[in-house]
Order: structure tokens, then C-alpha cells, then sequence
């Protein structure tokens, strides 16, 4: 089966920042953004929201700088997950990674972050928006590119008008 | 660990005269008996501020305050409330606001925080996590709320914190100066922005890092995603995108002018014959470029918007909401729409409420066209009505309080008051607070709503929405022993006091939880029994998962709110409209004729409240009845109390 990964319409997120409760909960059993694996960065004042979260690289350079091999593939979901008890608290991770995926936790001082909910991911579940989706990453580049197309069809009236 | 879920469980006291910071513990039994937000302000407010406490002096205080809901999944929980006696009306304030400002500060580890004294130069409130500090202010006196926001974020090298502040408006004392955080959103109403700048208080900055956790955390949290569930899923989902998810507020504009209540050329009509060029869709197509929401929100309703063309291009502002839009244009009959967003947005960097801004240039338009004042009296400014540059123009003035718009700072009633020749015709207020968007004459219920309001002429304290939407089901589920056809009539007077009593303690545990009133009212999807739930499952506080206790909750708050104004000389004439609502008749439109009764309705809402017809007062047992026994004794010695 193919991995399913965490696709962020950056459009439609409002910055409700619900995901990040809903993952809280998830992992740490409390409502904490700080502690939350994804988190919706705002430029509030110029309405810009963008929900940013590991992306689950297939050559994954946090996995290259981790010494102590912490950070292992989950072979049913595909998720690069922390083994915490291997975790030295070095943060080479977070300097590795170019997108933000990782962060330190707040009171055990290790390094956390998306581990796709063992193929639920609560962030999706609860996002009102439907701003989060869990799809297949073979079927991705086609959606996106429906996605796009529907956009220039209604621009060119293909969709809209004369077709019953 | 605190002794009830939900809560932060510190507070922050500061005496800025003293420059004294202290935080404790939040008082165990103050959040049992007033559970947060507004509902724990009226409490404190109730025990520090004595009656003889001037509005804009250092004895006045000013809390910020956050409800056990704040931060947590249970949606929307995005909210604050800022409470103090009212600069604006001398009597009971309160305004609230979404946005991240409120959890952020729950994160951080306090429920509320309350200020007192007056500093001696301009300082902002500093919090992150443990440290909680003073610091000077001077550099941004005179800045507005958006510059403000961002120099105050830049001096910590953290883009993350929010802020709540004031602008211009809150530093010239303009008695309707609100408080803005997150640059666009607005604690609005009763001028809560002068207290804070009587107090030289420029800002309160937090970044917090802390948990919250529910008493019962696993069926919370079941029971939140259930209320997520009835949003996206329930019977109300397709109203819920097809209205407020796309329109925002400004769907309003259209529904109330269809009912006949979209007030119209300073409340003397409430049916605007150009809604075409002021409506929901025009605002839509012409004006919005992004979706946003309060933190934790399930319905989503707020949007930016900019001005793409012409001299204010770029104007880009959150809103505006069916207030303001309402304010700037058929109350002051203007159907340009960049003069409601241009005022929309100066309102916001100045820090000052739209609602009574608007209402006090609409009132000045009113006077002008009766000759009341002149261009002598404006220092040469034609206030004709609908005229889009005068209107910009004295917004500014009046923010700065420059020139004519240093009386219109004062609100209407004091304006009218100066202007004397019988100018209160045309001051469209009730206990000193400017009308907002609503009128009695097309909606009956709204007219009883404003009379009992304890913060004057304004909707949020128990607007019906069952009638003025014509929700049937839920007037057939909620009140079965009347009758549907009478409760949804919206000209009918019958039942509405009970209907106003019903809305004015749920929306008083709405204001103390924190959440918003959409859901609750817009649509009704939240009642009763889903707050005795809400309120147990979070705080684990057992007595309130019987829902005659969490009512008796709802109305012990919306009592001492009212008990708060009693103590300062509210008495039954206080419960009353302007003579526009119930002596001039509707003009046109759905409701043309109609004018309000307010007797028969008033006369309902005292019978399940307890009050004395003849003096307002209320009885011991109404107030012993809800745990208010030491708010009668002290009534009692005023004589402000009757036998019952």
C-alpha cells in the first residue's frame, strides 16, 4: 500500500488553529498549542495563515543528523516517529529540517512531531475547514492538478455553464 | 493542579500606581458560583468598586477576563471580556472580543487579570509564562493599535505574542474608545479603551506555554467533538455555510432589511431602499480577499477585506461586521461601501467602537438637517447626510477629539446634552449607550431586549433570535407551554419577556464561559442542557450538570449585573426606550405603523426576574433565590430593596 501524507490547502485554512488542540490532545492528553506537532503560522495583521508540519521526507535529513538513530520509519503509516527513550535532546533535527516539522517539548526536553496518529491523524478529523487532507502520495500530484484545473474550467465557463 | 477543570488557575492583580504586581491563586469559590469571564468581573466589580468610584479615575478598575472554555477544544474558544464601570454610560461595562489574545493568556497560566491606580507615564503589561512585568509605554503613546501591535512584537523579537491595546481614541479619553487585540478585533462597546487610557495603559502583551486540562477529560473531549459534529454535520450545517461561514455578520444586512429592522437614517426608518449596493453579496464580490476565524471556532465567520481601487486602495482591514456596515452606510444613508470599510478600518487603528462612532455622526447629520447645529457649530463642515468624506473626515476628528469631534467623543446623550434645544430626539440612545442595529419597532422582543440591557441600548445581553429568524422548531422545543405562531410573531409583544428573561441568563453563562453568541443564537444550536454538560464535564463542577442549577447559574450572574447598576441608582426609568422606538411609527418597510409596547413585555420580564413594577427593585427572595443574599443586605440599607 501506498503512504497516505498530510496535504495543507493553505486557501482554506481560516487559522482557527483547532488542529493544533485536537493534536495536542492526541499526543499529550491536554490542550496546549506549544505541544501540538502541527501549528498554523499567522502574519495576522496581513491575514496569512499557513499550517506548517513534517512532511515525511523520503530522503529525510533529520533522520541523516540524528546520532543517537532516534528517529525511525513507521512501516504501516510511513511516519518518521521519535523513539523518545534514544532522544538525547541534541535539536540537530531542528536545525536539519528545512520546513519546521520538529519541535522540543516544553517539559521533557525532546524532540516531538507528526507521527500521522498511527493513520488517523486527529488534525484532519477535526479541522472544520477541511483544510487537511490524508491522501494516498501516489494520488496527490493528479488531485492537485484537478484541483488547479477546476480553477482555470470556471475561468473558462467549461464547468459551469451548458452541461446538464 | 487547580480544583476545577479548565481553568489556569492563577490570576494577576497590579496596582499601577504602585507599580505593584502580585499573582494568586483564582479564588475556588469565585469560579463556582460566577464560573469565569463576565460573570466572575460582575462579582469583583461588584465587591471592589464602591458607587461613588468615578468612571476615568485611578479608583476604577479594569479586568480582563477569560472563561474556563477559553483554550480548550470545546468550540469557539477564542474569547475574552473586559468589564469596568463605563466612562461612556457611568454604569455597568462590558465588551468582549475573539481572536488568540484570550488563550494565549489562559496559556500563561491566569484566568483574569485586574488593574487598578493609574500609572505615571504610559506602561504596557508584559507577560510570559512566570514573568509578568511593567514596562514603559512612552515610546508608543500616540501610535495606533496596528503600529502599536507591531513595534510592541518587535521590541521582544517574538512574532507570536498577542496583544490587546489601545489606539488614539483610547488615549483622548473618547468615552466610546474600545480595546483592540490581534489588530482587528474589537472589545467594542462602553468605552472599556478610556478606562485603560485614564489609567495610561497602552498595552497587555502575553505569550504563555502552559497545558489545560478538563476535569473529565476523556468525555470533554468527546462532547466537543460532538458539538464540532452538530456544526459540519447536524441539521444546522448547510445554514451555518450558506450564512455566516459565507457571509460573516454581513449576511445581516439583507435579513434585517427584509424584516424591516436594518436601522435606517439614525433609527428613524428600519428599511433601506438602496440595500443593493450595501448588501451581503456586494460586500463579497467586491471587497473580501481571505476567510479567517477566532481561535477554536467552528463556524468561522470573519473575513478580510480590502478596498481595491480609487484613493484609499490597499485599505485592508478584518470585517467589516453588520454593525459597522450597518452604522456607515443606511444609518447615515451612504450606499458607498469603501466609506464602511475606510471608516471600518480607521475605527480599528484608532481603537474605537464603530456602533458609536457611527451613531454619533448619524446623530449630528440628524441635528444638522433640523438645524440644531450649524456650520458655525461644525467650524464649517456641511453634515449632510450620506456625505462619505464629511463622515471619514469626523472620524478622525473625533478619535483625536479635534475641533466638532471633541463633542461627539463625549457619545450622544452628552452631546445632546450641550447641544441642548431638545437635540435627545436625535440621540438614538438608552442609559447613555448609541442603539445598535436592531429596532424594537419591527421586532418587538429587541425592544424589551434594549430597555433591560444593563449596559444600555445594545442586543448582546439577550437578543431573540427564535422570533427574529422565525426558528419554529426551536420556539415549539423550547417554550411548549405557548404559543409557536404567537413567539414567532415578531410584531406580537405576547411572550417576549419571557423569551428576553430565558435569553438574558443563557447569554450571561455564554459571557462567563467564554463562548460566542453565534452557535448559541445564530443558529441556536447550544442551550441549556448542552452548557449544564459543557460546564460539568470541564470543571467537574457536579452541581451544574442538573440544568436548573446551571439556569439559576445564568441568572444569578444576569441579576448581579443588573444589582450592580441598581447600587448606583438604576431604578425602574432606567428600564425604558427612546421616544423614536415608542412614539414615532415606523415609517416604511415590513414593520411600517408599528411602534413598541414596552408594558406588557416589561411587565413578563419583572414577573420572572422579581421585580417591583413601581420601582424596579428587586424582591429578597429574587436575589436569596439565586445565592445573592449579601447583594440584598446591601441593597437593603440603600432601601433599594422591596418586601416581597
Amino acid at each position: 500500500m501506498q503512504p497516505k501524507m498530510l496535504l495543507v490547502d493553505v486557501g482554506r485554512c481560516t487559522g482557527c488553529r483547532i488542529c493544533e488542540l485536537a493534536c495536542s490532545w492526541a499526543h499529550e492528553g491536554v490542550f496546549n498549542p506549544l505541544k501540538s506537532r502541527i501549528s498554523v503560522i499567522t502574519w495576522r495583521k496581513e491575514g496569512i495563515d499557513i499550517p506548517m508540519v513534517c512532511q515525511q521526507c523520503d530522503t529525510p535529513l533529520c533522520q541523516d543528523t540524528c546520532p543517537t538513530a532516534a528517529i525511525f520509519r513507521d512501516g504501516k503509516t510511513g511516519a518518521l516517529v521519535v523513539e523518545e527513550n534514544r532522544c538525547i535532546g541534541c535539536r540537530m533535527c531542528i536545525v536539519a529540517c528545512p520546513f519546521g516539522g520538529f519541535s522540543i517539548h516544553t517539559e521533557r526536553h525532546v524532540a516531538i512531531k507528526c507521527d500521522l496518529c498511527e493513520g488517523e491523524p486527529a488534525c484532519v478529523k477535526y479541522c472544520p475547514m477541511g483544510a487537511i487532507e490524508y491522501v494516498p502520495v501516489d494520488k496527490v500530484g493528479l488531485a492537485k492538478k484537478r484541483a488547479g484545473a477546476k480553477r482555470l474550467s470556471e475561468l473558462l465557463s467549461l464547468v459551469t455553464k451548458g452541461v446538464s | 493542579m487547580y480544583k476545577y477543570g479548565g481553568y489556569a488557575g492563577k490570576y494577576i492583580r497590579v496596582d499601577l500606581s504602585e507599580r505593584k504586581i502580585r499573582v494568586e491563586e483564582t479564588p475556588p469559590e469565585l469560579v463556582h458560583d460566577y464560573l469565569g469571564g463576565a460573570g466572575l468581573a460582575a462579582r469583583l466589580l461588584w465587591d471592589e468598586v464602591e458607587p461613588e468610584v468615578k468612571p476615568l479615575s485611578p479608583q476604577n478598575k479594569i479586568i480582563f477576563a477569560t472563561g474556563p472554555v477559553t483554550g480548550t477544544l470545546f468550540p469557539p474558544s477564542g474569547r475574552y471580556a473586559v468589564v469596568s464601570l463605563s466612562p461612556l454610560t457611568g454604569h455597568w461595562g462590558e465588551a468582549h472580543a475573539g481572536g488568540a489574545f484570550s488563550p494565549e493568556l489562559k496559556y500563561a497560566g491566569y484566568d483574569f487579570i485586574i488593574l487598578e491606580g493609574k500609572a505615571e507615564k504610559p506602561v504596557y503589561l508584559c507577560i510570559e509564562d512566570d514573568l509578568v512585568e511593567l514596562r514603559d509605554a512612552s515610546h508608543l503613546w500616540g501610535k495606533d493599535t496596528s503600529k502599536t501591535t507591531d513595534l510592541i512584537c518587535a521590541e521582544n523579537g517574538d512574532p507570536e505574542i498577542k496583544v490587546a491595546c489601545i489606539g488614539p481614541a483610547g488615549e483622548n479619553l473618547v468615552r466610546y474608545a474600545c480595546v483592540i487585540n490581534d489588530y482587528y478585533r474589537a472589545a467594542g462597546r462602553t468605552g472599556m479603551g478610556a478606562v485603560m487610557g485614564s489609567k495610561n495603559l497602552k498595552a497587555i502583551a502575553v505569550r504563555g506555554s502552559g497545558d489545560l486540562k478538563p476535569a473529565l477529560p476523556e468525555d470533554f473531549t468527546k462532547f466537543s467533538l460532538g458539538a464540532f459534529e452538530r456544526h459540519a454535520r447536524g441539521e444546522w450545517a448547510e445554514y451555518i455555510q450558506s450564512t455566516s461561514r459565507t457571509y460573516g455578520t454581513t449576511g445581516l444586512m439583507d435579513s434585517m432589511n427584509a424584516i424591516g429592522r436594518l436601522p435606517t437614517r439614525n433609527h428613524y426608518d428600519g428599511y433601506y431602499p438602496e440595500i443593493d449596493k450595501v448588501g451581503s453579496e456586494e460586500i463579497r464580490k467586491c471587497f473580501r480577499v481571505g476567510h479567517k476565524s477566532c481561535f477554536g471556532c467552528a463556524i468561522q465567520c470573519k473575513y478580510i477585506s480590502r478596498i481595491k481601487e480609487g484613493k484609499d486602495a490597499r485599505t485592508q482591514s478584518e470585517g467589516p461586521e453588520y454593525e459597522t456596515v450597518m452604522a456607515y452606510t443606511s444609518n447615515i444613508l451612504n450606499s458607498d461601501l469603501t466609506v464602511a470599510m475606510r471608516a471600518n478600518y480607521l475605527c480599528n487603528i484608532y481603537g474605537m467602537d464603530t456602533i458609536s462612532s457611527g451613531a454619533s455622526i448619524a446623530f449630528a447629520m440628524e441635528c444638522y438637517e433640523e438645524g440644531l447645529i450649524t456650520r458655525g457649530t461644525t467650524e464649517g463642515l456641511e453634515l449632510r447626510w450620506g456625505d462619505g468624506e464629511v463622515t471619514l473626515k469626523l472620524v478622525e476628528m473625533i478619535a483625536r477629539r479635534e475641533g466638532f469631534g471633541d463633542l461627539l467623543a463625549e457619545g450622544v446623550r452628552e452631546a445632546a446634552k450641550r447641544i441642548g434645544k431638545g437635540a435627545e430626539r436625535y440621540a438614538i440612545e438608552m442609559n447613555g449607550l448609541e442603539a445598535s442595529g436592531q429596532d424594537g419597532r419591527a421586532h418587538k422582543s429587541v425592544g424589551l431586549t434594549y430597555a433591560v440591557s444593563v449596559r444600555g441600548a445594545d442586543h448582546l445581553r439577550s437578543l431573540c433570535i427564535i422570533d427574529e429568524l422565525g426558528f419554529r422548531g426551536k420556539a415549539k422545543e423550547r417554550f411548549p407551554q405557548y404559543d409557536t405562531n404567537l413567539v414567532c410573531d415578531l410584531l406580537d409583544e405576547r411572550y417576549k419577556g419571557y423569551l428576553v428573561a430565558d435569553q438574558e441568563a443563557l447569554f450571561a453563562v455564554c459571557d462567563a464561559l467564554i463562548v460566542c453568541k453565534y452557535g448559541v443564537m445564530w443558529p441556536p444550536i447550544y442551550y441549556w442542557e448542552d452548557f449544564a454538560r459543557l460546564i460539568h464535564l470541564l470543571t467537574g463542577m457536579e452541581e451544574y450538570a442538573d440544568v436548573e442549577e446551571t439556569k439559576r447559574l445564568g441568572e444569578r450572574m444576569a441579576h448581579l449585573k443588573r444589582m450592580f447598576n441598581i447600587r448606583l441608582g438604576w431604578n425602574k426609568a432606567n428600564d425604558s426606550l427612546h421616544p423614536r422606538f415608542t412614539e414615532e411609527a415606523m415609517p416604511s418597510g415590513p414593520g411600517k405603523g408599528q411602534v413598541v409596547h414596552l408594558e406588557p413585555m416589561l411587565k413578563e420580564y419583572y414577573e420572572v426576574r422579581g421585580y417591583d413594577w413601581d420601582s424596579g427593585y428587586p424582591t429578597p427572595s429574587a436575589l436569596e433565590s439565586v445565592g445573592l443574599g449579601d447583594v440584598a443586605n446591601e441593597l437593603k440599607k440603600m432601601g433599594r430593596l422591596v418586601t416581597d
